[in-house]
């Protein structure tokens, strides 16, 4: 053989290479393909209250309660629940519900779940324990009837069992969470079967054929964990997947322009800057001389002024493109339990400077303005925006955005007189007790009440409206509580980002939800 | 005999010694950047009771020099602990990671060695033709260019607009000796295209600069021109006198870039979603994840201190000179 026909055979075979590299296409038409930045980091539904966990395992467990996009309540595996004394709940039970393997779905595997999270696992694997810790005992009356007792008042114990993933009770006592990882015993009731799991990398499931709520429409549905949203953007734009979540503000056009499409919600959260209230002297505040002056956000006038002075619509439009709303309360109004008194306020400089000078302050004071960069959408950004904004009124901020493990580090230190932090959660009334009710390590209340903010009315009222029963009544209690506390400018809430996810020409559309779930039930295949 | 278990027990001494030190940079390091069980409960949903109960069962109440002491125990019986994160053996979650890493490096070198040094062969040879400025000046490109734009551009240009290759992950894998590889799939393969060529681009570039300037040099001396006295014919002056003269520095650069696609290649892997060491250990280190952090630490050194042994043997095979001073 000489040298070309040897050249010409290789290049035979590297053009046959290439033909059979372009020819494999993208998968069967009712195959869902999904980028997300979910690491599901375990297989273990009961092992951390993380969305990281939770939003992807939704497909292959269910809850007894569903929380739909307002946050309503809506039937899960119980079909309705009743409060039948102040510390008794009783559950109805969905009949005819079977799990992956064949076994049906009663009563008793409700108390194996909820035994399972209150006594089996232990940190850090209690995360959930918050949910059942009320939770005095469980009994399955009949196969379709739980009855749960609690310690005392919970009216809203359906809302707990909200995040609670129910699992089969197993043959051989509680499920350890290394078997679980295994994926080799993995089933639930959900719509779709577990398939294979790589940590970190991959998710793939398939249909449930046998599902209770109807046949779910994805034959098979595959998860790729990309973390970076620069590649969760490329993917989508190429084609690779059909759906992207967390999609960047900024990368929102230039995916319209590829032809996908972008659907965005308000989420259910708040972010919002904190002040520290308990010392003497605040952290990293002084006069414009660098001498220490005493904690000038302990006068409500002073947090009036910085409140007033912060331009919500810059940060809205600028730094989140649009993809966000300004804040006044800790949900975005309209969902239960916010308060319709309450807007969202422009900036007015000039207000704020006589406050400021009422307070003793008409020169302002320094003050280093911490947080988180890159934690959420426009953390770092809204540092900068607002110390721009209160040099206007005399204030000379410093912003310091660093990575988020060292912001809760150095905050849980004390090390900060004012910062900007978030909170979440599956009704507002988390947030109003975490954040702003007085800290009490004995019952967990102010978990994230960092800046030591005591308001003794608030907590006598808050501890009140808690113990209504769910609805309007209490939706009213908690929005006229929020009143109330805002006037006294605890913190001053900035926005709540919006969710953004894209999707391509293979889902017709995509339902967003404002805990920020991606989940394969959400989407809607294209007509064929 | 003595002279060879002199070696070896020089090594082995090194890569304890390195062990030693990558562990104790990996433990302060990451002490001093924060605290690792933010990162492990919810932080905004958990009370200070569950924050303290999971420091207490991670461990990290204890003072650092007892932690690490703790750490040196664990080594002893072969772990190094399980990761914060992902609630696995550290050791295991790196192997875990390791093939795919492997054959990227491995794919990415050998595209990079033999079409970096064809090129600079046909360059050298032809020094001041318009082939060797047109490979000069286009390796000082590619050299200049930072591995995150060129990963972009080849997003860009092969996934997004023209579709020919996927924009990132895996693809579909095939089982061999124990773990899945993408090599062995056609899906896999179109998937390690792009990354493969992003890693491959700046080596062709360095190594074909090597092997021109090396290839000019050999080629004015005067074992050279003897053999062409003799009538000996181009190629294989090329191929048997000057290849074996020039490969001494390439081979160099090849053990020393290869490790380091294998424990750094952190840019590309992130970009084109590559479930790698390279991604596992920035991830890690953004998480605070000690365990794994250090387990990857300790992998790449290891990984160096075999390379760096590798190349030293090979220098013996190729260049004779060695072998008689050994």
């Amino acid at each position: 053989m000489n040298i070309t026909t040897r050249f010409r055979a290789s290049g035979l075979s590297v053009a046959s290479v290439l033909i059979a590299l372009f020819a494999a296409g993208p998968g069967a038409a009712q195959d869902l393909r999904v980028a997300t930045s979910y690491k599901l980091m375990t297989l273990d539904p009961h092992f951390a209250t993380l969305n990281e966990n939770s939003s992807l395992l939704s497909h292959v467990f269910e809850r007894l309660v569903y929380q739909d996009e307002k946050l309503a309540l809506q039937p899960g595996l119980a079909t309705s629940w009743k409060r039948v004394s102040d510390t008794r709940w009783e559950f109805k039970l969905r009949d005819n519900v079977r799990f992956h393997d064949g076994s049906p779905f009663t009563a008793d595997d409700v108390v194996y779940t909820i035994e399972r999270v209150r006594d089996f696992l232990k940190p850090p694997s209690g995360g959930f324990q918050a949910y059942t810790k009320a939770i005095a005992a469980v009994k399955a009356v009949d196969p379709t009837t739980v009855v749960i007792d609690t310690v005392d008042s919970q009216p809203t114990l359906p809302l707990a069992l909200s995040a609670i993933f129910i699992m089969p009770r197993g043959s051989a006592g509680f499920a350890t969470t290394e078997a679980l990882n295994t994926g080799s015993s993995l089933v639930g009731t959900g719509p779709y079967k577990f398939k294979a799991w790589r940590s970190g990398e991959t998710l793939d499931l398939a249909r449930n054929d046998d599902y209770w709520g109807g046949r779910p429409t994805w034959s098979n549905v595959s998860f790729r964990i990309v973390e970076s949203p620069a590649a969760r953007v490329a993917a989508l734009a190429a084609g690779d997947v059909d759906i992207a979540d967390f999609v960047p503000a900024r990368d929102v056009e230039t995916l319209k322009q590829r032809g996908a499409k972008v659907e965005s919600v308000p989420a259910a959260r708040l972010n919002f800057f904190q002040f520290e209230l308990g010392k003497e002297v605040a952290p990293g505040v002084t006069d414009k001389a660098d001498k220490p002056i005493p904690n000038p956000f302990r006068d409500a006038r002073v947090r009036k002024a910085l409140a007033l002075a912060v331009d919500r619509n810059v940060i809205v439009d600028k730094i989140l493109s649009g993809y966000g709303t300004a804040a006044s309360q800790f949900f975005p109004n309209g969902l239960a339990g916010t308060s319709p008194n309450l807007t969202p306020q422009p900036a007015r400089y000039e207000d704020a400077k006589a406050l400021l000078a009422e307070a003793g302050y008409p020169n302002g004071f320094k003050v280093v303005l911490n947080g988180p960069a890159g934690r959420y959408p426009g953390d770092g950004e809204t540092l900068q925006a607002v110390a721009q904004s209160w040099a206007r009124i005399g204030v000379n901020a410093r912003p310091v955005g660093v990575p988020f493990s060292v912001f809760n580090t150095k905050r849980g230190a004390g090390e900060y007189g004012i910062w900007y932090g978030g909170c979440s959660g599956e009704s507002v009334d988390v947030c109003l007790e975490a954040v702003l009710k007085s800290p009490d390590s004995a019952t967990g209340a102010g978990a994230l009440n960092f800046g030591q903010y005591r308001n003794p009315a608030y907590d006598e009222r808050l501890d009140k409206a808690r113990t209504v029963d769910a609805g309007p009544d209490r939706d009213k209690a908690l929005a006229d509580l929020t009143d109330f506390v805002m006037s006294d400018e605890p913190i001053i809430p900035l926005y709540h980002f919006h969710h953004i996810s894209g999707h391509g020409p293979r889902v017709t559309s995509y339902l967003m939800h404002p805990r920020g779930w991606t989940t394969a039930m959400q989407a809607k295949p294209a007509a064929n | 005999m003595m002279a060879l278990f002199k070696v070896i027990a020089g090594r082995l001494y090194q890569a304890f010694l390195l062990l030693a030190v990558m562990s104790l940079v990996g433990f302060v390091g990451i002490h001093s950047v924060g605290n690792p069980v933010y990162n492990v409960v919810n932080i905004e949903t958990a009370t200070p009771e569950d924050i303290r109960r999971a420091t207490e069962l991670l461990g990290l109440d204890l003072p650092l020099w007892r932690q690490y002491f703790v750490f040196l125990q664990n080594l002893a019986t072969g772990s190094f602990g399980i990761s914060y994160i992902y609630h696995q053996p550290a050791f295991a979650l790196v192997m875990s990671k390791l093939p795919a890493t492997f054959e990227l490096a491995a794919v990415a070198m050998i595209v990079a060695t033999v079409t970096g040094t064809g090129l600079g062969l046909l360059a050298g040879t032809r020094p001041g033709s318009r082939l060797d400025r047109v490979v000069v000046a286009a390796t000082v490109y590619a050299l200049s260019v930072p591995s995150f734009w060129l990963s972009m551009m080849l997003i860009l240009l092969c996934a997004v607009t023209t579709g020919w290759f996927p924009s990132g992950g895996r693809g579909s894998t095939a089982e061999f000796l124990g773990w899945d590889w993408s090599f062995l799939t056609i899906d896999g393969l179109r998937h390690l295209v792009l990354p493969a060529l992003a890693l491959a681009i700046p080596n062709i570039a360095l190594i074909a600069r090597l092997a021109r300037a090396g290839t000019v040099e050999v080629q004015r001396a005067d074992f050279v021109r003897f053999c062409r006295a003799k009538g000996i014919s181009d190629r294989r002056i090329l191929f048997r006198h000057t290849l074996p003269n020039i490969s001494l520095p390439i081979i160099t650069i090849v053990g020393l870039q290869f490790g380091g696609m294998l424990a750094f290649a952190v840019v590309v892997e992130s970009i084109f979603a590559w479930p790698g060491v390279g991604k596992l250990l920035i991830d890690s280190i953004q998480l605070l994840d000690r365990p794994v952090v250090v387990a990857t630490l300790t992998l790449v050194a290891l990984t160096f201190v075999v390379l760096n042994a590798i190349v030293d043997l090979l220098y013996a095979v190729l260049d004779p000179r060695v072998r008689i001073s050994a």
